[in-house]
């Protein structure tokens, strides 16, 4: 292992990185805009210039690879490499950088979508000058659209070609490229093709600058306004992990986070953009019953009320009164509440379905970026924590006889087609829980408000069996309640039960005591960046079923 | 140790108490005969000098084209929290790609320090020499973009205070 020294700091690193990715992971600041850990290095920006003793001229760092020297010819007797990022002459060599790349750059950051995250506005007040030497007048060229998403400001480029190397290297799609050369070059698109594929929405979040921006957040807030909130996307199985920018309980814009287990660095447009499904939802603020064709706001007690009620009419020894419909988009500790619910309070009566799975094409890029055919995001937390799960409940349940169905929403995706509407609009009294006015709620009696995604806590498992935290991105409004809770004050009202959970995060504790593949999993232990499922074989829990020694 | 401090001992001239009398009325009596300060203010108004920070208004171009950007520097200068706006991508072709859709200040929170008007790289929000706008509801101390872009008409060009009074 090759030993340099960066400024005063000896580190040994691993033969083959280069100097900018040694002293990232030490933690010694280099300048850097053309540099991006996923795509592939050109050295064009000429921001990272470090000197390097025994070499003539400045180096740019992100492009110098560390080697070993044979023991001879080792600096001051042991070191590789001796690099200096703070002398005299690199930091007059940023400060001219930094002039050629202003040179054209207008003075709009009050104007523009990136001012508060921009490296360039940091660079210049770090290493700049404050003035401009520049006299002439600027390059003035239009904004164009790139695809329906994104538009680019000419102007503002620093031609890094991040998005082009994107194009080419990650999304595998190659729409743009550099047009012209010198101070006459452009990104630009092929003709014939437009900036539209899936990942088109990553190039905005790589633009170190403000040249590359998104149609959908364009001119609508200020960064610093902004609320960041780390999440993970619910919009299909892999489970990306997420930013989410939001303000007074808006959400303004979702960004990519950085997990190499899931998505590496990028997310997908469909999880980019769609958040905006819930905002246009009809929203289900407080519980509501049915009457005379339409739906009247009633309390929680009445709600409960009017479920024990059904409940009570219920006759012992007879099979599938109540059918209890789980879904893949809700976490695992509501599913684990509803499973125990069904299974332990329900008993016998009970029977447990699901809807169809919501699935898609599955998309493959070739960088290893990947998009689930399966756009539910907890289906493996449905299989694990609803074992007595019946495939075909349509066939088995006789709808006379059910007395309750309760049934947790999908949500806006879902919509029903006519043998599982019949279902649904057969029933004796249906009892949705779900966020928002989807066909299904329409179908119901009594709707139970919950959640929505961006609202939702608790723990998803992805299809690779990796167990991640879903953090609200904004709070609860109205009387809606988390999924959990929900869940418990049925079984408290139902089953007689004494629970009194305070968070989700002792559902999640007693989750772990009956799952032995989810035990420990708390969000302390699994942090923003998800742990994989302990390989346990789930079994059924050995008390479940069992009077006397089931839940309280 | 306690000092001990001899009380004023009142002698004879103070004693009578008519000299002091008249000594104080004489003061009053000389404010008779100088310039008085008391305005009749409804139906007088003082001027207030250049400089004075009152009332916000935003400006405007000569074409009638709003000066902000809706760039939120005057409201992220702003110590008080009063400035809310809403931006939008500009409805014209040419010039600024950027305006408010809302901007509302909150005339009861505003501390008019004049940040505002300091942070504005568009020399578009501005304090007026205008005070006096009290209302009788906190509503009607809400002014929104329309409210300011009437002030700017009001004092545009000349000193709002020195316009003949109608009444």
């Amino acid at each position: 292992m090759p030993l340099i020294k960066i400024d005063d700091r000896e580190i040994e690193v691993e033969k083959g990185i280069t100097v900018l990715q040694a002293a990232t992971a030490e933690g010694i600041e280099i300048p850097y805009y053309c540099y991006h850990p996923a795509l592939s290095i050109v050295g064009s920006c000429r921001m990272c210039l470090v000197e390097i003793e025994g070499m003539p001229k400045l180096q740019v760092s992100c492009n110098t690879s560390i080697g070993e020297l044979p023991p001879e010819r080792k600096k001051d007797g042991k070191y590789d490499m001796i690099v200096r990022t703070q002398t005299e002459i690199v930091k007059r060599e940023r400060e001219n950088v930094l002039e050629f790349l202003l040179l054209n750059h207008p003075l709009d950051c009050p104007v523009c979508d990136q001012a508060g995250e921009c490296f360039l506005q940091d660079y210049s007040y770090k290493y700049g000058r404050a003035h401009s030497r520049f006299l002439e007048e600027k390059r003035v060229r239009k904004n164009e659209y790139l695809g329906s998403n994104v538009i680019i400001n000419h102007n503002r480029c620093i031609m890094c070609t991040r998005c082009v190397r994107f194009t080419r290297e990650i999304s595998g799609t190659n729409e743009l490229f550099v047009q012209a050369r010198g101070d006459n070059s452009k990104i630009s698109i092929f003709e014939d093709k437009s900036l539209d594929n899936l990942l088109a929405g990553n190039v905005i979040d790589i633009c170190p600058v403000g040249a590359l921006l998104s149609t959908d957040y364009i001119h609508k807030n200020r960064f610093w306004n902004l609320e960041e909130k780390k999440s993970i996307c619910t919009d299909c199985s892999v489970g990306c992990n997420i930013l989410v920018y939001s303000q007074n309980n808006r959400i303004f814009r979702i960004n990519a986070r950085e997990n190499h287990s899931v998505n590496g660095y990028f997310i997908c447009d469909i999880g980019r953009y769609g958040f905006h499904r819930y905002e246009d939802a009809e929203k289900v603020t407080s519980p509501l019953i049915r009457s005379d064709g339409g739906f009247k706001p009633i309390s929680w007690e009445g709600a409960l009320k009017e479920i024990y009620e059904q409940f009570s009419r219920s006759k012992d020894g007879e099979k599938h009164q109540i059918v209890g419909i789980a879904s893949p988009f809700h976490t695992n500790e509501s599913l684990f509440m509803f499973g125990r619910l069904m299974d332990n309070i329900f008993k016998d009566k009970s029977i447990i379905g699901k809807l169809p799975f919501i699935e898609d094409y599955e998309i493959h890029f070739d960088s290893g970026f990947r998009i689930s055919k399966d756009r539910s995001p907890n289906r493996q937390g449905l299989l694990d924590f609803c074992l007595n799960l019946e495939d075909e409940i349509l066939q088995k349940v006789k709808t006379g006889k059910v007395r309750l169905c309760y049934a947790l929403d999908d949500g806006v995706d879902r919509k029903l087609d006519e043998e599982w509407e019949s279902f649904f609009k057969s029933q004796r009294f249906l009892v949705v829980q779900t966020y928002a006015m989807t066909p299904l709620a329409k179908l119901a009696h009594l709707i139970l408000p919950g959640p929505s995604p961006m609202e939702r806590e608790g723990t998803m498992t992805n299809d690779q069996g990796r167990i991640q935290w879903l953090k609200p991105s904004v709070s609860l409004t109205n009387k809606t309640r988390p999924d959990w809770e929900i869940i418990m004050e049925f079984m408290n009202t139902v089953g007689k039960r004494e629970l009194k959970y305070s968070s989700v995060n002792e559902v999640n504790l007693e989750m772990g005591e009956r799952f032995p593949s989810y035990r420990g999993m708390t969000f302390f232990k699994i942090g923003y960046q998800g742990l994989p499922k302990k390989n346990i074989a789930t079994s059924r829990p050995s008390e479940g079923g069992q009077a006397g020694n089931t839940v309280t | 140790m306690a000092t001990v401090v001899k009380s004023y001992e009142p002698t004879f001239r103070d004693k009578l108490y008519i000299p002091a009398l008249f000594q104080g009325l004489m003061l009053t009596f000389k404010h008779m005969f100088k310039k008085k300060v008391t305005i009749q203010y409804p139906d007088e108004k003082h001027v207030p000098p250049e400089g004075y920070r009152g009332l916000h208004r935003l400006n405007k171009y000569p074409d009638g084209r709003i000066r902000c950007v809706a760039c939120e520097m005057c409201a992220a200068a702003c110590p008080a929290h009063c400035i809310h706006i809403v931006p939008e991508p500009s409805p014209w072709e040419e010039g600024k790609e950027r305006y408010p859709v809302r901007f509302d200040i909150d005339l009861l929170r505003c501390i008019f320090c004049g940040f505002c008007e300091m942070a504005c790289p568009e020399k578009a929000i501005e304090l007026t020499e205008i005070y006096d706008f009290a209302d009788y509801s906190r509503e009607g101390l809400w002014i929104d973009k329309a409210g300011l872009l009437e002030i700017y008409e009001l004092t545009k060009t000349q000193n709002y205070y020195t316009v003949p009074n109608d009444e």
